[in-house]
C-alpha cells in the first residue's frame, strides 16, 4: 500500500474535477489542505499493512537473522499435509457443488420463473446474516440427533457418512451455503447483462439440449461471474474456522490453532502463507469480476477502436 | 408452464378417471420441466444444510423437558441466558460490537470522504479491491497477526511500550482494535459509493445560492449520506457481533465470554447443556435478522438519491 502515495496522478478521464482546485496557481494553504486528505488514507493503509509485516518478520527473522526454519514444518509434520489435503478436497467438492447447483437455478429463474427470483434472492442472502457459529450449532444438533439413534441405525450411518474425515460432506454443504450470498449476486448480475433468452432459443434451434446450452453457451458468457464465484469459494474454504473447529474437522485453519500451543512460530509461518493466499484469491476474484464485466469489455473495445482510428488517421 | 399446452379442466362434477390421468400427467409434466429440475438441487441443498439446522436449533431451544419427563414448549432455556456467564457474554458482545462498530464507522466515513475528495482513478480501484478483500477477513490468521503485533511480546507492543498504558490485546480493547481490521474496510466499501455519488451540480447549486461549504454539508451532503452512514454502521455492528474465528483464536475459551465463544464451548460440553447453546444461537440469528432488516431499509432510503 506504500505505493499508493506515489500514484497521485489524476486520471486523464476525470471531467468532474472541480475547477478551482485544479488551477495551476495554488496557495500553500490550499496545498496543505490537499495533502491533509491523504492522512486518513495513509493511516488506514499503515494499520492494514503493519500486522502483516510483523507476522512476516516474526516468521522469517527469528532472533534477528533471516531463516526459513519455521517453514520446515511443511515437510516434517504429516498432520499439516493431511490437513492441506483435506482442505483441498473440501474446496474442490464445494466449487463443483456450488457451480452445479447454483448456475442452473439462477438460469431457471431468469428463463422460466421470474416470479421465484425474489424468493431465491432472499434464501441466498440469508446465510450472510446468520452467523456461521449459529449454523454450526444447528448442524451439531442434527448430527448428534442422528448419532443417538444407535449403532448401525440409518441416522447414525448418515451422521457418520457426513462427517467422514476424508471428505466431510457436512462441511462441503455448509460451505456452499456460506458462499451463496456473494456468488448468487455475482451470477445474477452476470445473467442480467447477456441476452439469455435469445441465446437459449438460438442454441435450442441449433439442436442443443438445455444442459448443453447452459454449460457451452451460458457459462462461457458469464466468465467474470464464474471466476469470481470460484475464487471466492476457494478463499472461503481456505479460511473458514468456526464450522470446521466446531465439527472437529482438522482443516488448515484448525491445524493452525492446534499447533499454535506448542509451535507458535510454525503456526505464524503457515498463517502468513494462508493469509497471503486468501488475499491473492480474493484479489483475483474481485479483478475478474471487474475485468469480464460488460462495462469493462466495452471500455477496452473503445480504447482499441480509438487506437486503430488514430493509427489510420496518422498513416 | 406446460399447463398452457393442455386444455383447461372443466370445474364441477368429480373428475373422470381419464381427467385424473391427465391431471397426473400435468403434474408429471411440471416435474419434468427443466425449471423444476434446475431448481431442485439448490433447494435440497439449502433445505438440508441451512433451513433444517436452523429449524432444528429453534425446536431444541424451545423444547422443555418437565420434571415428570413430559415434553413441552417453554422459554426456560432463554431464561437461563439472563444470568451468570451467558448474560455477561451477551453484555460483552454488545459492548465490543457497539464500541468497535462506532469507531470503525467514524474512521471509515472520514477515510471514504477523503478518498472521494482525492478523486484519483488509481486510488479508487485499489480501494475498491482492497476494501472488499479485507471486509471478508476475520479468520484465524488475523488473530495470529495481531498476537505477533500487539500481543504481550508483540513487535509494535514493545516498540511503543504499550505495557505502560495498560493496554492488553486479550481484553475487550484488544478485540475492538482487531475488529477494526475488517470493520473499517466494510465501512469504506459501503459509504464510498455514496460520497462518490454526491453530485457536483448540487454543490454548485448550493454555491450559486450563496451557501458556504459548511452549509452544503449541513443542509445537503450529510442528510443525503446519513442513511448510508447509518446503514454501514449497522452492518459493522452485525459483522462484529457475528465474528467468532479471530476472537476464538485470540481469547480462547473462558477468558472473556462472548456469545459465539460461549456457543462453541457449550457444544463441547455434555449434551444437557446443548439446549442453552441453541437458545444462544437463536438469539444471534434474531439479532442478525434485525440488523439485515435495518440495513436494507437504510440502503433503500439512500439509494433514492444516489445512483
Amino acid at each position: 500500500m506504500g505505493a499508493v502515495t506515489t500514484t497521485t496522478s489524476v486520471a486523464p478521464s476525470a471531467p468532474e474535477t472541480t475547477g478551482t482546485a485544479r488551477t495551476s496557481g495554488r496557495s500553500p494553504r490550499d496545498r496543505a489542505l490537499r495533502a491533509s486528505r491523504w492522512v486518513p488514507v495513509v493511516a488506514v493503509a499503515l494499520y492494514v499493512t503493519v500486522p502483516v509485516l510483523c507476522s512476516v518478520a516474526y516468521a522469517v527473522l527469528p532472533g534477528g537473522s533471516f531463516s526459513l526454519a519455521a517453514y520446515s514444518v511443511i515437510g516434517d509434520d504429516a498432520s499439516l499435509a493431511a490437513a492441506a489435503g483435506r482442505t483441498l478436497a473440501i474446496t474442490g467438492a464445494t466449487i463443483v457443488t456450488l457451480v452445479v447447483t447454483l448456475v442452473p437455478a439462477v438460469v431457471a429463474v431468469h428463463l422460466w420463473a421470474p416470479r421465484l427470483r425474489p424468493l431465491l434472492e432472499i434464501l441466498c442472502t440469508l446465510p450472510l446474516v446468520v452467523p456461521p457459529i449459529a449454523i454450526a450449532a444447528g448442524v451439531v444438533a442434527l448430527l448428534r440427533a442422528g448419532a443417538q439413534q444407535g449403532r448401525g441405525s440409518l441416522g447414525n450411518q448418515i451422521s457418520q457418512f457426513l462427517q467422514s474425515p476424508d471428505l466431510p460432506l457436512i462441511l462441503v454443504g455448509t460451505y456452499v451455503v456460506l458462499c451463496l450470498p456473494f456468488t448468487f449476486r455475482s451470477i445474477d448480475a452476470g445473467l442480467r447483462t447477456i441476452p439469455l433468452k435469445a441465446m437459449v432459443e438460438g442454441s435450442t434451434i441449433l439442436g442443443s439440449s438445455i444442459w448443453g446450452t447452459i454449460f457451452r453457451v451460458v457459462i462461457p458468457n458469464i466468465r467474470g461471474s464464474m471466476l469470481f464465484s470460484v475464487f471466492f469459494a476457494t478463499a472461503l474454504c481456505f479460511g473458514e474456522f468456526s464450522l470446521a473447529a466446531t465439527l472437529s474437522q482438522q482443516t488448515i485453519p484448525v491445524w493452525l490453532y492446534d499447533v499454535s500451543s506448542h509451535d507458535f512460530r510454525a503456526s505464524i509461518a503457515i498463517a502468513v502463507l494462508l493469509n497471503l493466499t486468501t488475499w491473492a484469491l480474493l484479489f483475483v476474484a474481485t479483478l475478474s469480476a471487474d475485468r469480464f464485466s460488460p462495462a469493462a469489455r466495452a471500455a477496452r473495445a473503445e480504447k482499441q477502436l480509438q487506437k486503430t482510428t488514430t493509427k489510420a488517421l496518422a498513416s | 408452464m406446460t399447463a398452457g399446452l393442455t386444455p383447461q379442466r372443466s370445474p364441477g362434477p368429480p373428475a373422470s378417471p381419464r381427467a385424473g390421468r391427465r391431471r397426473g400427467r400435468e403434474t408429471l409434466g411440471a416435474l419434468r420441466h427443466p425449471a423444476t429440475l434446475a431448481l431442485l438441487p439448490l433447494g435440497v441443498l439449502l433445505l438440508l444444510f441451512f433451513i433444517l439446522p436452523i429449524v432444528g436449533m429453534a425446536v431444541i431451544a424451545v423444547t422443555v423437558t418437565a420434571e415428570d419427563g413430559s415434553i413441552g414448549v417453554g422459554a426456560d432455556h432463554f431464561l437461563a441466558l439472563t444470568s451468570g456467564s451467558h448474560s455477561q457474554a451477551i453484555l460483552n458482545s454488545l459492548q465490543v460490537s457497539a464500541v468497535g462498530s462506532l469507531i470503525a464507522a467514524v474512521i471509515g466515513t472520514v477515510t471514504a470522504f477523503c478518498i472521494s475528495l482525492i478523486r484519483s482513478a488509481a486510488l479508487d480501484s485499489i480501494v475498491a479491491v482492497f476494501s472488499s478483500v479485507l471486509a471478508n477477513d476475520g479468520g484465524a490468521p488475523l488473530a495470529f497477526a495481531f498476537i505477533v503485533t500487539l500481543g504481550n511480546a508483540g513487535l509494535v507492543f514493545s516498540a511503543l511500550n504499550l505495557d505502560a498504558t495498560g493496554f492488553s490485546l486479550y481484553s475487550w480493547q484488544g478485540l475492538v482494535v482487531m475488529y477494526q481490521y475488517f470493520l473499517i474496510p466494510t465501512m469504506v466499501m459501503v459509504t464510498l459509493p455514496t460520497f462518490m455519488g454526491l453530485r457536483r451540480e448540487w454543490r454548485e447549486a448550493d454555491a450559486a445560492l450563496g451557501g458556504s461549504s459548511r452549509n452544503f454539508w449541513l443542509r445537503v451532503g450529510l442528510p443525503i449520506a446519513a442513511p448510508a452512514l447509518l446503514g454501514g454502521w449497522v452492518l459493522c455492528f452485525g459483522a462484529a457481533f457475528a465474528t467468532h474465528a479471530s476472537a476464538a483464536v485470540l481469547i480462547g475459551a473462558g477468558g472473556f465470554p462472548l456469545i459465539p465463544l460461549n456457543i462453541s464451548s457449550l457444544l463441547g460440553q455434555s449434551p444437557s447443556s446443548q439446549p442453552v447453546a441453541m437458545a444462544l444461537g437463536i438469539t444471534m440469528v434474531v439479532i442478525a435478522v434485525v440488523v439485515l432488516f435495518l440495513f436494507n431499509r437504510l440502503q433503500r432510503r439512500s439509494a433514492r438519491w444516489v445512483q
